[in-house]
């Protein structure tokens, strides 16, 4: 039951998350770069709540982001899955409580998706690579999405663990010895 | 043990390649079939974010409201006696507009883009992310839009209609980098490509200038009807600069829109073709 109310939960944030970025992010873009809050929360969902989560939400919340506002159907739900492969591997090999650890796969995480979704869709669409400019916008991005971070870093931590709680069972890591 | 976990790891990889290749084939299949499931998101996204639009527009627009009280009193006076004068210029202006428009039908005079049947509709999403550029506008399937329509704003050309559900349009802008107008100089009528940057939201790129081309900064660019999708004659925007390479082959020019896409917020779909 529980399990169903946080999925309920992160279906809700994924949608506000989508009005935030319609609206707000349009008025308060840098050097009219926006931000990409979708990669942080693929990112908790995949660190917290584990790979068997994590992929279905990536898939089905990709294809709703793709109807929505994208040219392709698909590509958005590779990249979501690739983000939550990369957050089991981050949780297996990195600590989750320290800030600066957040913030740099926050960093590569954001680098690798638009990375991915810019060569997918120039491959799809036969667009001509401009690679400094997408330098450019990549660069802006990461900045304010690590800003972003560092701000709702508190809620990130909570709702890290209530998902860690309810989601994964509870085991003791020889790592940690 | 150790096969257990080897067995683990290939159902793994075949649930991830499955995963992939279903996901492939979903991304070859066309926006327009998907329309039945877009409808159902649509139709449970689109109101809330055409309300937040609308919001939003209104408080972009009332930043003066903390403006002097006394002045504004004293301009809604000189404001009410200009009313007056206007409401009688526009009584007489009626008149003159029935007759022009009786005048119009003896000689069959056009307007610009008169001779097109369009559809108002208001832009309801900008791009969610940063490499694409495409809106939503609050118009779709059952006001007779259909895939392929050309939609332009008041001061020229925006893009085209590339999937359509019951009540909104999804449209790709001209100054999408995927985008690519065939279109000519106006005074010269030389053809040439009209692509969208990363750059810049206001410039497009006009490339395959043919070598003998005379342009000019300055110079008109609008459609020129090949393709298939956009009419003929349709403004997109003004050559701010034209940038000489070694090989003039490879010459470009940058264009200036001249529709303002930061600021759009009605369109019109040119619904006959």
């Amino acid at each position: 039951m529980k399990k169903v109310v946080c999925v309920i939960m992160i279906t809700l944030i994924f949608f506000i998350i989508y009005f935030i970025q319609a609206n707000i992010f349009n008025l308060f873009s840098i050097a009219g770069v926006k931000p990409n809050l979708f990669v942080v929360l693929m990112l908790i969902v995949g660190l917290f709540a584990g790979k068997k989560v994590g992929i279905p939400f990536a898939i089905i919340m990709g294809i709703i982001l793709d109807l929505l506002g994208a040219k392709i159907v698909g590509i958005s739900s590779i990249m979501f899955i690739v983000i939550v492969i990369l957050a089991d591997i981050y949780d297996k090999n990195f600590s989750k409580d320290n800030r600066m650890t957040i913030i740099i796969m926050v960093i590569s995480t954001t680098i690798i998706y638009e990375l991915g979704i810019y060569i997918l869709n120039a491959f799809k669409l036969s667009i001509n690579m401009e690679l400094i400019s997408f330098i450019k916008v990549l660069i802006i991005e990461a900045i304010y999405n690590t800003l972003l971070t560092i701000i709702i870093y508190p809620i990130i931590q909570n709702v890290g663990n209530l998902l860690e709680e309810i989601f994964k069972e509870k085991k003791i890591l020889t790592r940690y010895f | 043990m150790y096969k257990k976990k080897a067995n683990n790891g290939l159902i793994g990889i075949i649930i991830t390649i499955t995963i992939l290749v279903i996901l492939v084939v979903l991304s070859n299949i066309k926006l327009e079939k998907w329309s039945y499931i877009g409808n159902a998101i649509s139709s449970l996204i689109m109101p809330v974010q055409n309300g937040l639009t609308y919001m939003k527009n209104k408080i972009a627009g009332n930043d003066a409201f903390f403006s002097n009280i006394n002045e504004l009193k004293g301009e809604n006076e000189e404001l009410k006696r200009k009313n007056s004068d206007l409401e009688k210029q526009v009584r007489e202006l009626e008149i003159v507009k029935a007759q022009n428009e009786s005048l119009k039908e003896y000689v069959n005079l056009k307007d610009k883009y008169s001779e097109y049947t369009t559809l108002p509709a208001n832009v309801i999403q900008r791009d969610l992310g940063n490499f694409g550029k495409v809106i939503v506008i609050n118009a779709g399937k059952k006001d007779g839009i259909d895939v392929n329509m050309t939609v332009i704003a008041d001061k020229g050309l925006v893009g085209h209609v590339i999937s359509v559900t019951d009540t909104t349009a999804k449209v790709q802008t001209i100054i999408d980098t995927s985008s690519a107008v065939s279109s000519i100089i106006k005074t010269t009528r030389d053809g040439i490509i009209v692509k969208g940057t990363l750059d810049n939201d206001s410039m497009l790129k006009g490339t395959y200038i043919p070598t003998d081309a005379n342009l000019l900064e300055g110079d008109n660019i609008e459609t020129s009807g090949i393709g298939g999708i956009y009419p003929k004659g349709i403004h997109i925007g003004t050559v701010k600069q034209i940038i000489n390479t070694k090989n003039i082959t490879d010459r470009y020019a940058s264009i200036e829109t001249a529709v303002d896409f930061s600021k759009l917020e009605t369109v019109l779909v040119i619904t006959n073709k």
